[in-house]
This record gives structure tokens, C-alpha cells and sequence, in this order.
């Protein structure tokens, strides 16, 4: 397969889980986590993933990174079956779950590298230099040696993250890369990350953080339950869910045809009432410059407490507003 | 960040899992106690029991009894165990996702459970002739070391076999547990198969142990009677068994392999 091929690409994939519960009457429950995901994702960038809590971030990635069978369709890893060519697959594939847990803690973080280097076929005269070259980009050089169940949570993800580039990987899976890390930490892995990627590695990453998406992350996709409910840049994003500007405006109560009047304001796409401690807030999705904070003032006068503000439509108003659509 | 040529490869995937191993092993001293005290101390007592009836040959039956026990087990279901325990860990998804056969992973711990076993059983043996002040009466001493090495290896067979239960699901140790007392049995680990009824007889010669640990008793003891077909028999029988066994390995991993990764349960413990 030519090194032109999409780093990732799936056509209709699907996962369903089956859980059985009793001994001598079996009950069995179906649950279906990817309900037909197609995605493309080109060589050599950051794509983030992004979905609520059950929405199967998790379980796509492990299928990408051969360790779950799709139940259908086909993904495609660097041109590559992730079911059938797997031994083709894992020794270019990184894969960073994070946690608690997928670690020898008993043993050192430089054991569980030697470890991880023999079974990942790092070559064995490098071995060492490259162990002491991971530690040093996650910074845990000063305790390398020190057994992993001392580490504290970060430290730990650190250690994940250093095992996942150990083997220099074409395409690293990066399962929320910075949960648990410190913003100091956080952001030194953010750099990394970059990094990477300056190198010509392809980074797929799903995140619950939405700035960390936005910062890093030329395209995204959101995923929920079970699909692809939307895929752009983040500008892009904006612009499918209403807008790149936001006015949010807050009183103690507005009346149903106030909300209509609002609605029709010239740019407005969307208008969502929500109760914001006392107050009622209305935010406004806004696609052009039309619509000012002084014409919705304008719009809703007899309100002595009313306060209208701007600001950008950030990624995390982007994701609600599909996340909640598609609950709808 | 181009890739390198991967270097991953059978031998390489065994000796990091066998160092893996000795590291658990030293960072966890509470493995001393299965593995070298208890094995002592169930020697000891066997010891004393068998003295009580005479003999010149009751050493052996302490030493290879219930002095041994827990080496057997030690032997057969380390490596399994050693895979459920990566369940719990977290580990087995990034091994499984290595580019090295989860088999030869196995086959590292087995290696390591078989040398430690073999330590554990020297230390019993030691330990039994000690307080016994004589050494055990053996009709062929060199003949029974290295039919003893190969009755390990013969259990470790067995195990890679089992092993792949753990990987396949995370209720093998509750199958094993089971299983252990019966296998011990069953096998001759205990005593010799021949005092079962002859019914039982077929599913013992089932597993390769059964086969080995017969031999190993013709080397041991004088005008010992086991299988009626004799000490060469029981040494083909063995090695045809273990073949056996080591080529259900080869093929029920990559088996298993495909099984959990359609199932998604790598991660349960």
C-alpha cells in the first residue's frame, strides 16, 4: 500500500458489545457503542476526536489500534486492515490509553520501557538510548528508576505516553493524553504532542478538553452515540452550529414572545434559554455582524437588569450544541 | 520520526518476559512463600508422616509429594496466573497490542517458572535430606534428574495450554481452582495414577505429567509397578503427549487472540 494512503480511514464501522449476566439462565444485553462510523483522516496532522462519556472515543481507538474487532464494516490504518493485517499494523502504531492501570508497578518506569522496547522490536542497540531519549522528552528522567508505584497519577501518564513513542510510531493513538497531569505537565505534553508531529508522526487524539482540541488540533470530529455527528475545522464548526460570535444575555425571566422577537433578529441562527443561577440567560448564536449587543438591548426593553455580552463561540459551545442536538 | 526496522522477534519477546518475571518476582517477596517456604514446609511434614512407616524409599514419596506440591502448581499455573494478573494490571492490552506474539510471552514465564520451580525443588530436597540425615534411596540418580527436569516440562506444557484460558477469559483462575486439586490427582502428582480406578485411567494419560511422573517413579523406585506397558512406554507416551499439548499452544493463541479481540474483554479482571 502506497505511503498516499489516508492514515485512517473506516467506511461503516460498527461495534456491538454483548454482556451476559447469570449462570444457569443467561441473560444477554446488546449494546451498540459505533453504529457506522465513516471517517478519513489524512497523514501527518493532529485529528481530535471528541464525544461525551459513552459516546465509544475509546472504543473506536482500539479498534484502529487493532486491539477490538469491528463487528462490521472496515477501517483502514496507514492503507492497512486493522483486523487482518495486524501484524503489519502494530509495529507502526502507538497507542497511549492512559490511567491508572496498563503499567508493572511493581518494577521501574525504566523496567516497564525495556520491557515494552524488547516486545515493540525496538532494535536492540538502541534500546537504551532510546529509553533515556522518551524519558527525557515526558521529563521523567530523574525517576526513571524509581518503581512505578510511587509515581504519582501524572507521572504515570507520562510514563503511558513515553511507551507509546517509544518504537517511533507512524500514527500514535492518544486516548486523553493530559487527564490527571497538572497544567504545567499538561502543557508540556501539548508541546510534545506538536512535536510529534513536526516529526511526521499522525496524531489521533480524543480529548474531553475542548481547548486542548482547539489548540491542537487542525480538524475534528464529534462523535456521538456511536457516530460521527460532525467533522471540520474548528471554524468550520462554528459555522455548523450557528455562527462564530455568541451574545449571551441575562435577566431574571423573559417572556415566550420576547424569545421570538430575539430569534428574529437579523443573523441570529439559534437561541437557547437556560436558567443561570437567578436569572434566566438567552445565548445567541450570531453568523454575521448585523446583530450587536445594543440591538438585542434594544430588543428586549423593560429589563433595568438586562446585560448583554459577546464573546467568541468557543469549541465547548460547538460541542454542546451537536452533543445536545443529537440527544434531541 | 521515521520507524526503524522493527526488531521484535520470538526470542526476544521470551527473554523480556522471562526478565520481566525474575523482576516480579524479586520486587514481590511474598512470592518466597508459595514457591520456596511452603514447598519446605510440606516437605518436612510429608517427611515425618512417611518416616513413621519405614522404608528405604519413603524420602522420595516426601520429596516428590506433597513437598513438591506446590512447585507443581507453581510450574503448571504460574504463567496463567501471570496473565490474569495482567488483566488486573492493565498490561494485557498493550501487550497484546506489541507487535510479539502474546505466546512468547507465555513461554518467558514458563521458562521462569520451571527454573524457579526447579530452585524450589532442590531447596525441598535439600531441606528433607537434612532433617532426614540420609540421602533418598534412588535406583538411577542421574537418570531421575533428568527425567525430573523433563516432568517440569511436561507440566509447563500443560500450562502454556492453560495460560491461553486466561487470556481467553477472566474467570480461568476460578476454572483452575477447580481443576488444581483433581489435575493434581488425576495426574500422579500425589500418588501414582495406578491406585485410581482403571476407569479414570484415560483422562489422565490425557495430560503428559501423568505419563512423566510414572517414569520418573520406575527411575526412583525398585520393582516399581506403574503402567503395565513400562518405562520406555510411559517416556514415549510422555514426549508424544507433551508434542501434543505444545502444538495446541501454537495454534489455540492466535485462536484466543482473535476470540478476545472480537469479544473486547481484554480489559476485564
Amino acid at each position: 500500500m502506497s505511503s498516499s494512503s489516508p492514515a485512517i480511514e473506516t467506511v461503516g464501522v460498527r461495534r456491538v458489545f454483548e454482556s451476559r449476566k447469570g449462570f444457569l439462565f443467561r441473560e444477554v444485553t446488546r449494546t451498540e457503542a459505533l453504529r457506522g462510523v465513516d471517517l478519513v483522516v489524512e497523514r501527518g496532522s493532529i485529528f481530535g476526536l471528541l464525544g461525551p462519556n459513552g459516546a465509544g472515543k475509546t472504543t473506536f481507538t482500539k479498534i484502529l489500534s487493532t486491539l477490538l474487532s469491528p463487528s462490521g464494516g472496515k477501517a483502514l490504518v496507514l492503507g492497512h486492515d486493522v483486523t487482518t493485517e495486524t501484524a503489519w499494523l502494530r509495529p507502526r502504531i502507538g497507542l497511549v490509553l492512559g490511567g491508572e492501570r496498563g503499567l508493572y508497578n511493581r518494577i521501574s518506569g525504566r523496567e516497564n520501557l525495556r520491557y515494552f522496547a524488547d516486545l515493540y522490536g525496538v532494535p536492540a542497540a538502541e534500546r537504551e538510548k532510546r529509553i533515556d531519549e522518551v524519558l527525557a522528552r515526558v521529563d521523567l528522567v530523574w525517576a526513571a528508576d524509581r518503581r512505578v508505584e510511587e509515581y504519582s497519577r501524572g507521572m504515570k501518564q507520562k510514563l503511558h505516553l513515553a511507551r507509546g513513542i517509544l518504537h517511533r510510531p507512524e500514527i500514535l493513538f492518544l486516548d486523553e493524553p493530559t487527564i490527571g497531569l497538572d497544567p504545567k505537565s499538561a502543557r508540556e505534553t501539548r508541546k510534545l504532542v506538536r512535536s510529534l508531529v513536526t516529526d511526521g508522526v499522525t496524531i489521533f487524539l480524543t480529548t474531553h478538553y475542548m481547548f486542548e482540541a482547539e489548540e491542537l488540533c487542525p480538524q475534528i470530529a464529534v462523535l456521538s452515540k456511536g457516530r460521527i455527528v460532525a467533522r471540520d475545522t474548528v471554524d468550520g464548526l462554528r459555522k455548523l452550529v450557528g455562527g462564530d460570535r455568541t451574545l449571551e444575555a441575562e435577566a431574571y425571566g423573559f417572556e415566550d414572545k420576547e424569545l421570538d422577537i430575539v430569534r428574529h433578529l437579523p443573523g441570529v441562527s439559534k437561541v437557547v434559554s437556560e436558567e443561570y443561577g437567578p436569572s434566566i440567560r438567552l445565548t445567541m448564536r450570531v453568523r454575521t455582524r448585523e446583530t450587536t449587543p445594543e440591538d438585542v438591548s434594544r430588543a428586549l426593553p423593560g429589563h433595568p437588569e438586562l446585560s448583554v455580552r459577546e464573546r467568541r463561540t468557543s469549541l465547548e459551545d460547538v460541542y454542546l450544541d451537536l452533543v445536545e442536538e443529537e440527544a434531541r | 520520526m521515521a520507524l526503524v526496522q522493527a526488531q521484535y522477534s520470538g526470542r526476544r519477546g521470551v527473554s523480556a518476559s522471562l526478565r520481566l518475571s525474575v523482576l516480579q518476582f524479586m520486587a514481590d517477596p511474598q512470592w518466597l512463600v508459595p514457591s520456596m517456604i511452603a514447598p519446605v514446609i510440606f516437605g518436612l511434614v510429608s517427611f515425618e508422616l512417611f518416616a513413621g512407616y519405614g522404608g528405604s524409599y519413603y524420602l522420595i514419596y516426601a520429596i516428590l509429594g506433597a513437598g513438591m506440591m506446590s512447585m507443581w502448581g507453581q510450574t503448571l499455573y504460574g504463567s496463567g496466573w501471570a496473565t490474569g494478573q495482567d488483566r488486573v494490571f492493565g498490561t494485557l492490552e498493550p501487550t497484546i497490542q506489541s507487535p510479539t506474539p502474546y505466546l512468547y510471552v507465555v513461554l518467558g514465564r514458563v521458562l521462569w517458572n520451571v527454573v524457579s520451580g526447579l530452585i524450589g525443588g532442590l531447596i525441598v530436597y535439600i531441606v528433607v535430606v537434612a532433617a532426614a540425615r540420609q540421602l533418598p534411596a534412588v535406583t538411577d540418580p542421574v537418570g531421575f534428574a533428568v527425567l525430573f527436569v523433563f516432568v517440569m516440562l511436561t507440566l509447563a506444557a500443560v500450562g502454556v495450554v492453560f495460560a491461553a484460558f486466561y487470556v481467553y477469559t477472566r474467570y480461568a483462575g476460578f476454572i483452575q481452582n477447580i481443576g488444581e486439586f483433581a489435575f493434581y490427582v488425576g495426574t500422579g502428582c500425589m500418588f501414582p495414577v495406578v491406585i485410581l480406578p482403571f476407569l479414570a485411567w484415560p483422562a489422565s494419560l490425557f495430560f503428559p505429567p501423568t505419563w512423566a511422573l510414572d517414569a520418573l517413579r520406575y527411575l526412583a523406585i525398585p520393582g516399581y509397578q506403574g503402567f503395565r506397558w513400562g518405562f520406555w512406554w510411559d517416556l514415549v507416551g510422555a514426549v508424544g503427549t507433551t508434542a501434543v499439548y505444545l502444538g495446541i499452544a501454537g495454534s489455540i493463541f492466535h485462536r484466543v487472540e482473535r476470540h478476545v479481540l472480537e469479544m473486547g474483554n481484554l480489559s476485564d479482571y
